[in-house]
């Protein structure tokens, strides 16, 4: 048991990651129905800005830094390339989305190379020892930064004005119009803090090991993260996102002798399970049939 | 107040809705626009309300003018910011919400206390809203979902209220009280009023003018007493009682050979 609780704790930090990025992919898509396919690239522009700033900034004031540039980034984006595309068929919003995707992966190589990089300065080590357990700094600066932000978001989604107006827009946007309600300028908002909760998580990750072009693989993970949570539940994000960290840490520690390079299968084949079951995820609305 | 001159509506470039309408509406005037399916009463409501882009739509020839400014291609929010309100068919709130999330959600514009002050008086207006006031606005009833939606109208402030067929699907004793209540809204806010119907009957005994549209044209325009008293109109909209399957083919066929 003792043996099994060190990689909980990593599993754990992971799964804060997870949840933060998921919790920014699930809320465009609720908001605006676009499945942000760049989401990892999201990831990873927030990185190298965080990456650069810490270039002359202590780390802390590096990612304050970088988190209003990358709200800016997001809006940039939904002016670029969503809002011409609105009211389009989803899909071409989507087929943009992947195709700035593929833009940004190569942007990004070619203004800070391909190497991976590490950042100059660290995170304060808040890592400490519980019984014989040892929390590292990097497990409880994820867990402090996601845990609260991600409940925070939750909170003022559902008890802000803004927030009921996000959700009004999201589910019927020209009854939302038709109110005077200027839907734009929302819903760019919604682009922009997913864009800050990626680089917030890019920002992490780059403290914890460094800054590549592999960060972009982290983004596949949303979609399961996502689907288990229920795709269109901002809490279902956060929450599954703590449960595929602590699955893949418990395959880790039991699978992984079995059967080598499981884990990376992980996340899909429960979705695939869970999907089986409750085909509206774990934490999904049900769709209100009488009108 | 508004005044819409040789209106034509064209959707997907091809399909002509509106076929140069001209209508008004004056200050504190209730006016019902009445016409059967397909004549292009909805249209009219979104080329007014700024959102036929939304619906594929746009505007080919003509004017809107609202509050005296030309607003015919204006976007929705400022139409709104204008003070005209526009209900849509087909109860367009918010299903998901509760009543009182889709009451913050249409009174986006106002101070907290002054939201606060508008969702009192929504709720004393409607007290079976303040009962269901924490359940999901999906689940409300027809008639719930009707006043719900009148409350959300009142919350943005207008001073045209467009309402798009508020009597749809609901049984006749609701239609009345929906019809009274807008009556009363209007009276004590002094709004004007631009009630879209089919069911004439009832638009009929609140409003002062009327016009009919059929097949994108204003077919027939006046006083609501002389829409009473006309014969076709009362045959063909009021459904008089004797008009059978048989007179309206003959109706349908007279028409198309006019």
């Amino acid at each position: 048991m003792s043996d099994l609780l060190p990689y909980l704790v990593g599993g754990l930090a992971n799964g804060a990651l997870y949840g933060l990025l998921a919790l920014g992919f699930v809320l465009v898509y609720r908001a605006t129905s676009v499945v942000n396919f760049a989401i990892g690239e999201f990831l990873l522009v927030g990185a190298y800005l965080t990456y650069t700033f810490a270039l002359f900034l202590p780390l802390p004031l590096a990612i304050l830094a970088a988190l209003p540039l990358a709200f800016l980034f997001g809006l940039l984006v939904e002016r670029g390339f969503v809002r011409p595309l609105l009211g389009r068929n989803v899909v071409a919003v989507i087929m943009a989305t992947i195709g700035l995707a593929a833009a940004l992966d190569g942007g990004v190589q070619l203004l800070w190379g391909p190497d991976l990089k590490y950042l100059p300065g660290s995170l304060p080590d808040l890592g400490f020892a519980m019984g014989e357990v040892f929390v590292p700094s990097r497990a409880v600066w994820n867990l402090l930064l996601a845990v609260p932000l991600g409940l925070l978001l939750l909170f003022l989604l559902r008890r802000s004005r803004y927030g009921v107006l996000v959700r009004a827009i999201s589910e019927r946007e020209v009854a939302a119009l038709a109110l005077g309600i200027p839907t734009a300028r929302i819903l760019a908002g919604v682009w922009g803090v997913s864009a800050l909760l990626a680089t917030l998580a890019g920002a992490l990750l780059a403290a914890a090991s460094g800054v590549g072009y592999n960060l972009v693989f982290l983004g596949l993970k949303v979609f399961p993260v996502a689907i288990l949570g229920g795709f269109d539940s901002v809490g279902g994000a956060l929450v599954a996102g703590f449960l595929l960290g602590a699955l893949e840490a418990l395959s880790q520690r039991y699978l992984e002798p079995i059967l080598p390079g499981f884990t990376e299968a992980l996340p899909f084949v429960v979705v695939l399970l869970v999907l089986l079951a409750r085909p509206y995820g774990l934490f999904g609305e049900r769709q209100i049939e009488r009108v | 107040m508004l005044s819409v001159e040789n209106l034509k509506v064209v959707y997907r470039g091809v399909i002509l809705a509106l076929d140069g309408v001209s209508l008004e509406v004056r200050e504190g005037e209730a006016v019902a626009l009445l016409g059967p399916n397909g004549a292009g009463k909805s249209s009219l409501v979104r080329a007014i309300a700024g959102l036929l882009p939304k619906f594929e739509g746009r505007v080919l020839d003509g004017h809107v003018r609202l509050m005296g400014r030309e607003a015919t291609h204006l976007d929705p929010v400022r139409i709104s910011a204008l003070g005209l309100t526009a209900v849509l068919e087909g109860r367009p709130l918010f299903r998901y919400l509760t009543p009182v999330e889709n009451l913050v959600a249409a009174g986006h514009r106002l101070s907290p206390r002054e939201l606060k002050e508008g969702m009192e008086e929504v709720f004393a207006r409607f007290p079976r809203l303040y009962e269901r006031r924490h359940e999901q606005a999906g689940y409300l009833s027809g008639g719930e979902q009707q006043m719900l939606l009148l409350g959300m109208a009142l919350l943005t402030r207008p001073k045209l209220l467009v309402v798009d067929e508020p009597s749809l699907g609901l049984a006749p004793r609701l239609v009345a009280e929906v019809m009274a209540t807008l009556d009363a809204l209007r009276r004590e806010k002094g709004l004007s009023l631009l009630l879209v119907e089919q069911n004439a009957r009832a638009a009929l005994s609140i409003v002062d003018r009327v016009y009919v549209l059929e097949r994108g044209r204003v077919v027939f325009e006046g006083e609501a007493k002389a829409a009473a008293e006309d014969q076709d109109v009362m045959e063909f909209y009021l459904g008089k009682e004797e008009v059978g399957f048989r007179q309206a083919r003959r109706y349908r066929r007279r028409k198309r050979w006019v």
